[in-house]
C-alpha cells in the first residue's frame, strides 16, 4: 500500500492541485514588500477567483465596512492576509468538501469541520493573545487534516480488516493508518502541503496536530489547532471512523495556556460559531 | 429501503428538528446526546442534539435553550405536541454522551457525556416517557439517522453500522 501512495506522490497529475494563480498569490502575499496593485492584478487573471473574492469579501462573515466592488477594494478594506484567507478558502473548498468514504465522513461535514476548526483556532489565538499570525491560524485550521483526502481513496481494499482491528485496538487511531497504509493522514497531509510549496507552519500543523508534543518549530500554533480540533470533534462535527480516539494533550493546553474554564467556554461557543460560518459554507 | 424521495433533515449542534414520514432525521454526536422521540402510530418524530446537562453560567440558556438538557427537553416535548402527538403516544431513545478525555484532569470535560445522559434519563422518568433503547458512553462518536416511515434508527459507530428497530 505504501508503494501505491508513494507512486501517487511521484505522479503529481493525480494529486489534488491548486491553481498557478493561487500559488503565485500566496508567494507574493508572503513577501513584506508586496504591492497591493500587483496583487490585485495577479488575482484578476482568474475571473472565477475574482468573483469569489468579491462575493466572499461582502459576506456577513468578513463584514466589510463598506461594500466591496473590486479585488483592489477588497485588499484595501479587508487587508492582504484576509484576502489570502478568502482565496485559500475558495481554492480548497473543492478538495475539502470531498466525501471521505473510508473515514465515514460526508463532504459537507468535513467542510464544516475544517471551517469551524479554523474559526475556533483563531478565537483561541486571539483570546490567549498568542504571538502567532491570526491569519496563519485560520489557514492552518482549514488545512489541518487535508491528508485524509489522500488516504480516503485507499480505504476500500482494506476497510473490512481495518474495521475489525479498530474494534479491539487500544492505541492511537493513526497508528492503524500507518500500519495499513504505510502513512498516517498527517504524514500524507504534510507531504501534500510541501508539494504545494506551502509555508513551514502549515506543514508542521498538518504533520503534528494529533501529537502536538512532537512539534519543534511552531509548538504554539500546532497546539492551538490540536485543541480546536479536539473540541470540534467532541461537539460531533467531523467525527470519523476513529470516533473520539485522539486524546487531548495536556502539553498542548500548557503550551497555549488554556484552562479548564477556557475549554468549557470554547465547547459552549460551538453553536454560535457554526452559525457564524454558515455563510462561508453556502458560498 | 433506499428511497430517493426520502428527505434528510439535519440536526445541528444544539438544535431540535422534527418531521414526518417518509423523511429521515440525522445527527452526529460526540459527548453531546441525541434524544429521539417517535410515535409509531402517527409516524412522526423529533430529535434533540444537546450539548450540556445544565447552563454553567445560568445566563445562556434563556438565549440558547436547545444547548442544555434541562431547557431543551421540554422544547422537544413541545415539538412533538406541535406534530400532533400527546404524551403516551411516543417513546424515547437515547444516544451519544461519549468521553474523549479519559485520564485527563478536567472534571468538566470528563463528565459532560455522563451528566448529559443522567439528566436526560431523570427527565424521561419524571415525564413518564418510556426509554426503549440507549447506546451511550464509551469513547466513540456516533451518527444516528431516524427513518420516520417505520421509526428504525441507523446507528454508525467506530466503523460499524446497525439498524435498531425497537420503536414501542
Amino acid at each position: 500500500m505504501k508503494e501505491k501512495i508513494d507512486q501517487l506522490f511521484e505522479n503529481e497529475a493525480q494529486l489534488p492541485k491548486i491553481s498557478s494563480v493561487v500559488s503565485k498569490v500566496m508567494e507574493m502575499a508572503g513577501k513584506p514588500d508586496v504591492v497591493i496593485a500587483d496583487l490585485a492584478k495577479e488575482i484578476s487573471k482568474d475571473p472565477g477567483l475574482t468573483a469569489a473574492v468579491i462575493k466572499l469579501s461582502n459576506s456577513a462573515y468578513f463584514r466589510p465596512a463598506k461594500p466591496v466592488k473590486t479585488v483592489q477594494e477588497s485588499l484595501m478594506t479587508l487587508g492582504i492576509k484576509t484576502v489570502q484567507e478568502i482565496i485559500l478558502l475558495n481554492e480548497t473548498k473543492g478538495i475539502l468538501k470531498k466525501e471521505l468514504k473510508g473515514y465515514q465522513v460526508d463532504g459537507e461535514s468535513n467542510w464544516i469541520h475544517s471551517l469551524i476548526v479554523a474559526e475556533l483556532a483563531k478565537r483561541i489565538a486571539v483570546q490567549k493573545k498568542l504571538k502567532v499570525d491570526k491569519d496563519v491560524v485560520f489557514t492552518a485550521g482549514l488545512l489541518h487534516n487535508i491528508g485524509k483526502v489522500i488516504l480516503a481513496d485507499f480505504f476500500p481494499t482494506i476497510l473490512m480488516q481495518f474495521r475489525t482491528e479498530l474494534q479491539t485496538y487500544q492505541g492511537p487511531y493513526t497508528d492503524l493508518e500507518a500500519k495499513f497504509f504505510g502513512y498516517t493522514h498527517q504524514e500524507a497531509g504534510a507531504k501534500l502541503l510541501a508539494k504545494w510549496n506551502f509555508p513551514e507552519e502549515l506543514i508542521e500543523v498538518a504533520r503534528y496536530y494529533t501529537e502536538p508534543e512532537k512539534a519543534t518549530q511552531f509548538p504554539e500554533l500546532v497546539s492551538t489547532i490540536h485543541i480546536a480540533n479536539c473540541i470540534v470533534i467532541l461537539g460531533g462535527m467531523g467525527i470519523d471512523i476513529g470516533g473520539l480516539k485522539i486524546p487531548l494533550s495536556s502539553k498542548a493546553l500548557q503550551n497555549v495556556g488554556v484552562t479548564e474554564g477556557d475549554l468549557q467556554m470554547y465547547y459552549t461557543l460551538l453553536p454560535e460559531m457554526a452559525k457564524h460560518i454558515e455563510e462561508l459554507i453556502s458560498v | 429501503m433506499l428511497n430517493k424521495d426520502v428527505k434528510t433533515i439535519n440536526v445541528g449542534i444544539a438544535d431540535i428538528q422534527g418531521g414526518q414520514s417518509p423523511s429521515m432525521i440525522r445527527t452526529t454526536l460526540g459527548s453531546c446526546i441525541g434524544v429521539v422521540f417517535y410515535s409509531p402510530e402517527k409516524k412522526v418524530g423529533a430529535m434533540a442534539h444537546i450539548m450540556l446537562a445544565k447552563d454553567p453560567s445560568g445566563k445562556d440558556s434563556a438565549k440558547n435553550p436547545h444547548k442544555y438538557a434541562d431547557t431543551a427537553l421540554p422544547e422537544l416535548v413541545k415539538r412533538m405536541t406541535e406534530l400532533g402527538c400527546s404524551k403516551g403516544e411516543y417513546y424515547a431513545r437515547l444516544f451519544g454522551g461519549a468521553s474523549m478525555f479519559k485520564g485527563m484532569n478536567s472534571s468538566f470535560l470528563q463528565n459532560i457525556g455522563d451528566l448529559n445522559v443522567s439528566v436526560a434519563k431523570e427527565f424521561l422518568d419524571k415525564e413518564k416517557i418510556t426509554l426503549l433503547v440507549e447506546d451511550v458512553g464509551g469513547h466513540e462518536g456516533r451518527t444516528i439517522s431516524l427513518y420516520l416511515d417505520d421509526g428504525r434508527i441507523l446507528l454508525k459507530k467506530g466503523g460499524f453500522e446497525k439498524y435498531l428497530y425497537k420503536v414501542r
